[in-house]
């Protein structure tokens, strides 16, 4: 049973797993392309439905920490090593191992090393030698953010849930369950940078009414009761009153009216009546924003099939008449089309974002200027085992390396003629 | 003509034949009797399955297999990296099975077959006579025995790694099939990286609760646009059609030098580092020359030597009642198989499109553009239309179907005095679909 959990082990700790999944992924990617042309949509699909697919895509998360556990391992090994501390015991520690017949006496090599830039550690049966700065962080970095990577896209493949609402200005803010703060402000502002052109924030009083204002904004997107608030669409909340010559009673509705940016139409059925409303937002003249200024005029035609019975444009409390037909604008408030998203694999995939990031930015300066090369030579029972491994400018150190296993040999064949 | 047609397909196969003689440098006379017999085989084969599968099935298949084998090569490039980087110890069993008389004559089958298949095909227009069948058959066969030949003059040291070998291989393969429209891999390709960057970009957006564009400046949202982009397809498919041969290149340059600690003259240790860096520069040639051929192929793709039907498109104008009027027998016989262009204009708008009688014998009228691309039009190949655009072939038989690269169809009535379509209608089709293209899609020939 213990050689069987052994066998998994290695498999779920090798370098080729995720390779080997990733793989089989894009092949039933192309298998699905074949059939549809929304393959990574349907593919997407299929692995939140299929729980054989999603336990097979949880190997990759899986198998990057073991291999985060065994780059701790050997790290430490290998500086326990260099600290003279046992043997190695790790397979693969080293790039090269070597043993040569030599005595105990490695003093004469370390001022070698020393010269060659080399700090050492010399005990008294081995000796340390080692240049540069290890790589071991940035690569614990990136395995430690693939792990966050993959297991935020399974846990988002797994529970995402969305809900839209429309946040309106005035409104109680629109969640899932009851009701939230009231949305006290919608301001919609120029933010002259390199990335973004406009800023949009949302500010709801809490819940009770008497706790502190909170604000959301555009990126990164604040929480409310657990879900991310992401706005979509800018949009516009529009009460109006129709008033026509053959309905006795007049006809109410606040509508969303996704009009934003001026010139966009958006068309409203009248219920069980053959009306509808085109609606678009004006452009000021003097060509400022009107969902920025809050200076909104509402351009309004009425439709009875293809003929417009009645048209213009008004703004709050304003209207617009013509054949006995009246439509009257109540209120014009802002609206933001807004999606609350519950997800737990978003902070991990932005962790992982920023993990990749930082360990780019330490690995590329180290891994081109000073990379890590070591030397371990531990000498018993008249044998030095000698270990080289490289980083990087892996040439040179092994010119190092062979130069410091002659120096071992001629210091031991002059100590075999005396 | 028809033997200028064949000489890439011959030069392909002399190419086989040499990357596999030196790769599987014990057994050059399996190699050489291999690949005659396969090649033979796979152009009695393909033209066997052009004859016996109407429409694009034949072609389908073939190029499947060709698409399979270029998977495979991936894996096997992606093989050669992993192991060149790891740590584990070399599979001397995987090594035997390599340099063995079973794995180079596999090899050598697999490929030739592929090679004649696609000769086959590829030429299925040509009508070729059985004279000039047979003439073809030992032309064949004498570009296998003079590459063999020539593979012996090669420098020894020159040496062929076997992911070297299959790169190489199905670098030429591919070459030989994107000589033919019908069976070119690469455009297709373009067509699906574009689409699958497309739906990557907005489920990354929409996964990671990015805003939507009004609230980006013009400068970032330019860059995002490039991944919506035709540039993108056309760079991303380079990218994978290119990276089987790169992933074998950096395999050989990362590959690990053999360890000389144990020996104690320096010159030796030098000398043997010496030799193995310069084998490992000598087995860098032949997925070099993979990317080159990659390239050769990726060109004939983009600028194919064959010549389509596009005729100039004629004037038509609507009657009184708006409807444009096309007599089926008049200016242009329009049950003729071929695809007939028409403009019209109308007050300051026009709108270009196409009559085709389809193999079923139906009409169709369409637009001379598509819903994604740009209206660079249509032509017409042997039993396919061709976006001028993208490069995508349009079997004759889906012409009036909507979708993808599809040209766009329009609204039409066959009466007895010719085919009527609404002038209104047509223009306001033209103007949406070209708005919107151009809007979407920003680059452009």
């Amino acid at each position: 049973m213990s050689r069987l959990l052994r066998i998994v082990y290695r498999i779920m700790e090798s370098r080729a797993l995720t390779p080997i999944v990733i793989g089989i992924f894009l092949l039933l990617y192309i298998g699905i392309a074949f059939f549809t042309e929304e393959s990574l949509i349907v593919l997407i699909g299929l692995v939140k439905s299929n729980v054989i697919l999603a336990a097979f895509f949880s190997l990759i998360p899986l198998n990057r920490l073991l291999r985060l556990v065994d780059e701790v391992k050997r790290y430490l090994a290998a500086r326990r090593a260099l600290r003279g501390e046992g043997i190695v015991t790790v397979s693969g520690l080293f790039d090269e191992t070597v043993e040569v017949k030599a005595n105990s006496d490695l003093a004469g090599v370390e001022s070698r090393l020393v010269a060659s830039g080399y700090a050492t550690r010399l005990g008294e049966q081995s000796l340390a030698a080692w240049r540069g700065i290890t790589l071991f962080p940035a690569r614990a970095l990136a395995i430690a953010a693939s792990v966050c990577l993959f297991s935020g896209i399974l846990l988002s493949l797994g529970g995402r849930t969305s809900t839209r609402g429309a946040v309106v200005e005035g409104a109680p803010l629109p969640v899932a369950e009851g009701s939230g703060g009231m949305v006290e402000r919608i301001a919609l502002e120029h933010a002259p940078g390199p990335i973004m052109a406009k800023s949009l924030s949302i500010a709801v009083a809490s819940d009770s009414g008497s706790g502190p204002v909170r604000t959301f904004g555009l990126y990164p997107p604040g929480s409310y009761h657990g879900a991310f608030v992401y706005p979509r669409y800018l949009g516009i909340g529009l009460s109006y009153v129709l008033f026509a010559p053959d309905r006795p009673e007049p006809y109410e509705s606040n509508a969303i009216l996704n009009i934003y940016p001026p010139g966009k139409e958006d068309r409203k059925e009248v219920p069980q009546s053959p009306y509808s409303l085109m609606f678009s937002l004006e452009r000021p003249d003097d060509g400022s924003d009107p969902y920025m200024t809050g200076r909104m005029t509402i351009s309004c035609k009425l439709l009875k099939g293809d003929s417009v019975l009645a048209s213009g444009s008004a703004p709050r409390g304003g209207e617009i008449s013509g054949n006995g037909y009246r439509i009257v604008f109540q209120d014009i408030r802002r609206a933001v089309l807004t999606d609350f998203i519950s997800d737990r694999g978003v902070i991990p995939i932005w962790a992982a974002g920023m993990m990749f990031m930082l360990a780019i930015v330490v690995w590329l300066p180290v891994r081109c200027l000073a990379p890590r090369r070591e030397l371990l030579f531990v000498a018993e029972n008249g044998v030095v085992r000698a270990c080289s491994r490289a980083e990087g400018q892996r040439r040179k150190h092994a010119g190092v390396f062979h130069d410091a296993l002659d120096a071992i040999e001629t210091i031991h064949m002059k100590y075999v003629l005396k | 003509m028809i033997a200028l047609k064949l000489l890439p397909q011959l030069v392909s196969l002399a190419g086989i034949v040499l990357v596999l003689g030196r790769a599987f440098a014990g057994h050059r006379l399996v190699v050489a009797v291999c690949c005659s017999v396969g090649y033979l085989a796979g152009v009695g084969g393909g033209w066997a399955l052009v004859r016996s599968f109407p429409g694009n099935l034949a072609f389908e298949m073939i190029r499947g297999v060709v698409g399979a084998s270029f998977l495979l090569v991936w894996c096997i490039a992606a093989v050669a990296l992993y192991r060149s980087t790891g740590r584990g110890a070399a599979q001397p069993w995987g090594e035997r099975l390599a340099a063995s008389r079973l794995c180079a004559a596999g090899n050598a089958l697999w490929a030739s077959v592929i090679a004649g298949a696609l000769c086959a095909s590829g030429n299925a227009g040509a009508g070729l006579s059985s004279a000039a069948l047979i003439s073809f058959a030992l032309a064949a066969v004498i570009a296998v025995c003079a590459a063999a030949a020539g593979e012996k003059l090669l420098p020894r040291s020159f040496t062929v790694s076997p992911a070297g070998m299959t790169v190489t291989v199905s670098a030429l393969l591919l070459f030989s099939s994107s000589s033919s429209l019908r069976l070119d891999l690469f455009s297709p390709l373009t067509m699906k990286v574009m689409k699958f960057t497309h739906d990557f970009v907005h489920q990354f957006f929409e996964s990671m609760l990015i805003p939507d564009h009004v609230f980006f400046t013009h400068t970032t949202w330019s860059y995002i646009g490039f991944l919506f982009s035709n540039g993108v397809g056309f760079w991303g498919a380079l990218i994978i059609w290119l990276a089987p041969a790169f992933l074998v290149i950096a395999a050989h340059s990362l590959e690990r030098l053999p360890p000389v600690a144990h020996i104690r003259q320096g010159a030796q240790r030098r000398k043997l580092v010496a030799a193995a860096v310069r084998s490992r520069r000598l087995r860098l040639v032949t997925p070099m020359i993979a990317v080159a051929i990659c390239g050769g192929a990726v060109y004939q793709s983009r600028f194919p030597t064959v010549e389509y039907w596009d005729p100039k498109p004629l004037a038509v104008s609507a009657n009184q009642t708006g409807e444009i009027v096309i007599p089926a027998k008049g200016e242009v016989d329009l049950e003729d198989g071929k695809l007939h262009k028409f403009l019209y204009k109308q007050g300051g708008r026009e709108a270009r499109f196409f009559i085709l009688q389809t193999p079923s014998g139906a009409l169709t009228v369409d637009l001379d553009a598509c819903a994604i691309c740009k209206p660079d039009g249509y032509g017409q190949a042997e039993g396919t239309v061709i976006c001028y655009y993208c490069k995508t072939l349009i079997p004759l038989e889906t012409v009036g179907k909507p979708g993808g690269c599809n040209p766009v169809p329009v609204p039409f009535v066959v009466k007895a005095d010719g085919v009527h379509i609404d002038g209104l209608n047509l223009i306001n089709t033209w103007g949406s679909t070209v708005q919107s293209t151009e809007r979407v899609k920003g680059g452009g020939k």
